[in-house]
């Protein structure tokens, strides 16, 4: 579903990513762990196309089209999703609206009929119950004054109305507490955890992969992979440290 | 040029950012067809100016009246002095919205204004400006105790010039909110002196002005807290795109006596393009001890990280940025209270960003 070869990127002229290559086949959920600074974030960016984060050589399939030459709300249209370490406050744009607008955005670019306000809310607070959202929060502008663990929340309920084919979750579990992270797991799972999606799920520790059992583990290390392996390296990352697993 | 008109020079620091220029070539503008405008839904008085002059047919004046009327010795306010419109209430007494549209079809227009509401009276005035040309407007709000006024005024010429002069004292206890949209293609200078006249006083003027092409526009509005217990706020967004200016000066000032004095200042431009320009001059002058006054002054453009969060779940990078402006300018226009009047103006600012972006 998702095809990384070679993949070489900078940040202010800074290369970050050094020659990644990974493929997720539908069905599949696959975590990438490292220390700070290996570039996890980056590839979260890439594949979401953020101005400033250049691609330099390498290339990027997602269902057989060229990723990278795709706007980034076309790559959303095509199907990809990713979930922010860090929300965006919005003040002044309700997440109704914002969620409304970007479902529909989407959907129109596929050729399909907009949601009427009545069936996107009926959407919308069914995912916000899901996820143990407050259903004002969703009247609420976006991600203003939230917590870290709500902001957390929200991301996922953007992601269970948008139904994404492919998810790229950048430390989503960074900021929540173990019930939070328990809601947030089920959530994953209810909504990704199909024969025809897949998630790619960067994370730093372990603890979330209790929770969304991973297929592939990958250690990302000064931009490229370095290893991979089963759910048991995960655990063995844990225990032993990135500098001695991924050595 | 502007010896034309016998205004003060742009060396003069409250005229520094007057496009006198512009207003001079309003006023040269070629005849026009009368342009149609409709009034909002709403019951109360409806009046049509037709550059300057009463539309008689299709207005209904209800319980506004027309009468000479003085217009002060300001510049551009006494340029208006004749025969204007007045809305008089006695105390306690409310009154629908009015409705008034400006037409300018040709050359210059002036026209004087009052509103005079009696202790607790309590009224709300919609004003529309459209066609195109030099419309100079002078308004004298007076306020009871107790009193309230709701005004909104939207600039939406294609074309030419608006200054609008207004003055006003506000009594013990009484509220003046006044908001402006400028979103045509008008040059505009809104003038305004504004006098907390009595103990416990309520001031929200402010405003969006939303400027492009060569376009430029500008507030110059002063609040003068001369008693204790007064609240003044000032919100006013500029929105720049092209090589157009908005100039935003607002100025607070605060008696010896005015003690307790509740001032708000915020002034913040968004620049859509690189060679846009937005002027922004606070000032606060105070001579009270015992006072609140905040004032906030920021331009910059829209947020990189905001817009690629937006487009990242599929929202185009050209509504993207419309939402996020229209965001900037509601902090200003969604302070209108009522909502019908509310959602005309930001279905203007709407159209105006549609087409701007």
């Amino acid at each position: 579903m998702l095809k990384i070869e070679n993949l070489h990127a900078e940040v202010d002229g800074k290369p970050i990513l050094k020659g990644l290559s990974l493929t997720v086949d539908a069905g599949e959920i696959h975590a990438i762990m490292g220390p700070n600074g290996a570039g996890k974030s980056t590839l979260g960016y890439v594949l979401g196309g953020r101005p400033g984060y250049e691609v330099t050589d390498g290339k990027v399939t997602f269902d057989g089209q060229d990723l990278l030459a795709l706007e980034p709300h076309e790559r959303a249209a095509a199907g990809l999703f990713l979930g922010f370490q860090y929300p965006v406050e919005i003040p002044g744009v309700s997440n109704v609206q914002f969620l409304r607008e970007s479902l529909n955005a989407q959907r129109s670019a596929r050729g399909e009929k907009p949601l009427t306000g009545a069936e996107f809310l009926k959407l919308a607070r069914g995912e916000a119950d899901a996820l143990a959202l407050p259903q004002d929060m969703l009247k609420r502008p976006v991600n203003v004054g939230f917590s870290g663990g709500e902001k957390k929340r929200n991301e996922m309920v953007q992601m269970g109305i948008i139904d994404p084919k492919f998810a790229i979750l950048d430390e989503t579990d960074s900021g929540l507490d173990i019930d939070a992270l328990r809601v947030v797991g089920e959530g994953i799972n209810r909504i990704m955890r199909k024969a025809d999606k897949a998630v790619l799920l960067i994370t730093h520790y372990q603890r979330l992969l209790d929770y969304v059992r991973p297929d592939v583990v990958h250690v990302l290390a000064d931009g490229r992979i370095t290893r991979s392996g089963g759910p048991e390296l995960a655990l063995q990352l844990e225990r032993e440290g990135y500098a001695e697993a991924a050595a | 040029m502007t010896a034309v008109f016998d205004l003060p020079s742009t060396r003069e620091e409250a005229w520094r950012w007057a496009d006198l220029g512009g207003l001079a070539a309003a006023a040269a503008l070629a005849p026009i067809a009368r342009p149609e405008a409709d009034f909002l839904d709403l019951p109360g008085a409806r009046l049509v100016f037709v550059d300057g002059v009463l539309d008689a047919e299709r207005s209904m004046l209800r319980r506004v009246t027309l009468q000479a009327l003085e217009a002060g010795d300001h510049p551009l306010g006494r340029r208006a002095a004749g025969q204007g419109w007045s809305l008089r209430l006695d105390a306690e007494a409310a009154a629908d919205p009015v409705q008034i549209i400006h037409i300018a079809t040709s050359g210059e227009s002036h026209l004087p204004s009052e509103i005079v509401l009696g202790d607790d009276a309590v009224a709300e005035v919609v004003e529309t400006f459209v066609g195109a040309g030099w419309a100079n407007r002078f308004t004298r709000v007076s306020l009871g105790t107790g009193a309230r006024l709701m005004r909104s005024v939207r600039l939406l010429q294609p074309a030419g010039f608006v200054s609008l002069r207004e003055e006003a004292t506000i009594g013990a206890a009484a509220s003046l909110v006044t908001i402006f949209l400028g979103a045509g293609g008008q040059g505009s200078r809104i003038d305004a002196t504004l006098t907390l006249a009595g103990d416990g006083a309520f001031v929200d003027y402010g405003g969006a002005l939303l400027t492009r092409d060569e376009q430029r526009q500008e507030c110059a509005v002063a609040v003068h807290h001369a008693e204790p217990n007064g609240t003044s706020r000032q919100v006013w967004r500029a929105v720049a795109a092209d090589r157009s200016q908005a100039s935003l000066a607002a100025r607070a000032e605060v008696a010896r006596h005015a003690q307790k004095t509740d001032g708000e200042q915020s002034l913040r431009g968004l620049l859509l393009d690189r060679t846009a320009t937005v002027n922004l001059k606070p000032e606060l002058e105070i001579f009270a001890d015992d006072v609140k006054c905040a004032h906030g002054a920021t331009v910059g453009e829209l947020d990189a990280r905001a817009l690629f969060y937006l487009e990242s779940r599929g929202i185009p990078p050209a509504r993207a940025e419309a939402l996020l402006t229209h965001a900037f300018v509601a902090d200003a226009i969604g302070r209108i209270g009522h909502e019908t009047v509310r959602d005309a103006f930001e279905a203007d600012a709407d159209a105006w960003l549609e087409a701007a972006l």
